[in-house]
């Protein structure tokens, strides 16, 4: 077993009654790395996420989340994770900074240290002029962002995301993207959960696809594209910087008979909805 | 300490909910305040439930009406005299024999004259509650209408009991009346410094006449007293049947977390769920003391519940109902997989328990086995408790009883829920 992995698992499994949950998942994430858990509806990510963050006890395998046992070592692990769940774990009738105010207290955090953990979470989730209202008043990219927030107030070495981004608009979403990335930078290892694959090839190193509670496929983009059970077109794509490269490279194919085409690239429709109405958020928070 | 944490944040979160403070706080004083009135806690002359009794006056004497009279002046009684005059108007009796009331009394043409025909009361038994309240305000009403004519009755009756011959008898009853009537002609003459002939109640002084010396032991001598006990009663019965309800509905904010998913960040942050149910536990034991506080309070504001007879023994007991109430609420909470589950159910029971352990009415009012059966509920010791001190005047070593009873009672059903909520936990 690496001691400097964030999360090592071999033949983790989660019966409930006659179902399996999970079976017989293998999975190694290196401290400071993103791995994208992916897989249609059942196919095992919350559970595996649950039985990584010790909210849920394994059937059965050897797991290690940060040198540590989940089920053993539960309240010295919980210190040293993040969770953000599907769902918007917050107190509407609090307001966002009573919730950060709250869980922060829960964590063990305290006085200047409490404070400044709250005001990070709050320009973190591009809150701070929202502060004071109550959640209940706020607009759901304000709360998916917050939500993100507190699972980050206790700076965590390792962060599970569970689907963060479901029904917000493009600039929350983007705040979140933002967040992750800093993360990454900043060396926090994460396994992040989503049905969009975008937003897995973008963030993630590596990534997981589970069905049925079984492991189908893990490793990088590349590696996955190359799966060979991956069924390929043979086409290659050349990329080239500027017009004048794929001029000549055209001229080139006719000159040898080679079939080919050019194509421009193309924005994507989220990069066109973000450069059409900016890129700051747009419900009265700060951007 | 996180523990704590919890707690303030649920007193935050419930005294900005104006739902649940209008449920937890508005609606018991609501509700106290209509079973007070309905048993009649204000005022005087609403002191008691009222039950009717048609009356028909035949004889329209002063005699029958100082009877009318004596009758309209019982709490209980509300008199319906029938109109004689009018030939619609159905008799007493057949208002009874077709169910409008339980009883009916007809005053007979020569009531007061010297062959004094008696009375005819008719009932209806099937309502024999009614009827006991009416016999009991009945005889008081004649014994201070028709005093005189009945002390002298009851002394030719007397005389009947010395077995006398037949001249013997004759002269006795001479004797009587004629002494009697001397006794008249004198009080007539001497009457009392206010110049009026008062008539001559029976009732008042017939204890000493039977030899009883009469003494209210309880209500401080207060001529209102009964109305007293009722207000009490009702007060405190409300105050622990909401008590339940308000204290389940804060165990149930379980199952909010659980369902909006800040349990589960709540696990995570607080280490061992032990805490969680710690807080909870101070959450819903606080709510429960500032319920009673403001209850008791308005109590003693509207219906005079004399709330300082005891107060270290009402602080305890009541922080001793409210522990045993949240151990009952968070038990039931983590019994239930859902918040309707926990309502429906723990409504059933609750009623149940209101009903077997006084909270409606009085368990003195009840059958020996349904006392008992009253007894396995918190209710029944926190009512014994409460009225204990309010009506009995107890003080703390007085009612050590019922607040061991209590704090039994939330031990074991705080360590049932913990058990439960641990192996819960275990296996989520």
């Amino acid at each position: 077993m690496n001691e400097t992995a964030a999360v090592f698992a071999r033949g983790l499994t989660r019966s409930f009654g006659e179902r399996r949950a999970v079976h017989g998942l293998d999975l190694d994430l290196p401290l400071g790395q993103c791995l994208g858990l992916l897989g249609p509806n059942g196919a095992g990510k919350s559970t595996t996420v649950r039985m990584l963050s010790s909210l849920l006890s394994p059937s059965s395998g050897e797991v290690r989340v940060l040198g540590l046992d989940p089920v053993a070592d539960r309240d010295r692990l919980r210190r040293r994770i993040g969770v953000v769940p599907q769902e918007l774990a917050l107190y509407e009738h609090l307001t966002g900074r009573e919730n950060l105010a709250f869980f922060g207290r829960l964590s063990g955090l305290g006085g200047g240290e409490l404070r400044a953990a709250v005001d990070r979470g709050l320009q973190l989730a591009g809150l701070t002029d929202r502060a004071g209202e109550r959640v209940k008043k706020y607009s759901g990219g304000m709360k998916r962002r917050l939500n993100v927030a507190v699972a980050l107030l206790h700076r965590p070495q390792l962060v599970f995301l569970d689907e963060p981004t479901v029904g917000i608009d493009p600039q929350s979403r983007n705040r979140i993207f933002e967040v992750v990335e800093e993360l990454r930078r900043e060396g926090t290892a994460m396994i992040y959960t989503s049905h969009q694959l975008g937003e897995v090839e973008r963030l993630c190193d590596r990534i997981l696809i589970l069905d049925r509670g079984t492991p189908v496929a893990v490793g990088t983009l590349e590696e996955l594209e190359y799966h060979p059970d991956v069924p390929r077109s043979g086409g290659l794509t050349l990329r080239f910087e500027g017009d004048e490269g794929a001029r000549r490279a055209l001229a080139l194919c006719e000159r040898e008979g080679l079939a080919c085409k050019v194509e421009a690239e193309r924005p994507g429709l989220e990069e066109v909805f973000l450069a059409l109405t900016g890129r700051e958020l747009r419900d009265g928070g700060d951007a | 300490m996180s523990a704590w944490t919890l707690t303030r944040k649920d007193l935050a979160i419930y005294f900005r909910d104006p739902v649940g403070l209008a449920l937890g706080l508005a609606l018991p004083v609501a509700l106290a305040t209509v079973f007070g009135f309905a048993m009649g806690a204000v005022g005087g002359e609403e002191a008691a439930p009222r039950v009717r009794l048609y009356v028909e006056d035949h004889d329209r004497s002063p005699a029958s009406e100082a009877l009318l009279q004596a009758l309209s002046e019982q709490e209980v009684l509300r008199i319906r005299t029938i109109d004689l005059d009018d030939d619609e108007e159905r008799s007493a009796r057949d208002r009874v024999a077709g169910g409008d009331g339980p009883a009916a009394l007809v005053i007979p043409a020569g009531f007061a004259g010297a062959e004094g025909r008696a009375l005819a009361f008719y009932r209806d038994p099937a309502k024999a509650v009614e009827l006991q309240l009416i016999t009991a305000s009945l005889v008081p009403a004649l014994f201070q209408a028709r005093g005189e004519e009945l002390a002298l009755r009851a002394m030719q009756r007397g005389l009947d009991g010395f077995a006398l011959s037949e001249v013997g008898k004759e002269r006795a009853g001479q004797v009587l009346e004629e002494t009697w009537s001397r006794i008249s002609a004198l009080r007539q003459e001497h009457a009392a410094a206010d110049g009026e002939a008062h008539a001559f109640d029976l009732g008042s002084f017939l204890p000493s006449v039977l030899g009883l010396e009469v003494e209210d032991v309880v209500g401080d001598g207060k001529a209102d007293a009964n109305r007293m006990g009722a207000q009490s009663h009702s007060v405190s019965g409300i105050a622990v049947m909401m008590l339940l309800f308000g204290l389940v509905a804060c165990g149930g904010t379980l199952l909010e977390e659980e369902a909006q998913g800040t349990l589960d960040r709540l696990r995570l942050s607080m280490g061992g769920s032990g805490s969680i149910l710690a807080g909870k536990f101070l959450f819903a034991w606080m709510i429960g003391l500032v319920q009673l506080a403001l209850l008791f309070a308005y109590g003693a504001w509207l219906f005079d519940v004399p709330i300082f007879r005891s107060p270290l023994a009402l602080t305890v007991l009541s922080a001793s109902v409210s522990a045993a109430a949240t151990g009952f609420g968070i038990l039931f909470a983590v019994l239930c997989r859902s918040r309707s589950q926990l309502e429906g159910l723990s409504t059933l029971v609750i009623l149940t328990m209101s009903a077997l352990g006084g909270s409606w009415w009085p368990l003195s009012m009840a059958p020996d086995w349904y006392q008992f059966l009253g007894h396995f509920t918190l209710t029944a010791w926190a009512m014994d408790g409460f009225q204990g001190i309010f009506w009995y005047g107890k003080d703390l070593t007085g009612i050590l009883t019922e607040i061991g009873v209590l704090l039994a009672i939330a031990v074991l059903t705080s360590s049932a829920a913990a058990w439960v909520w641990s192996r819960r936990q275990g296996r989520a």
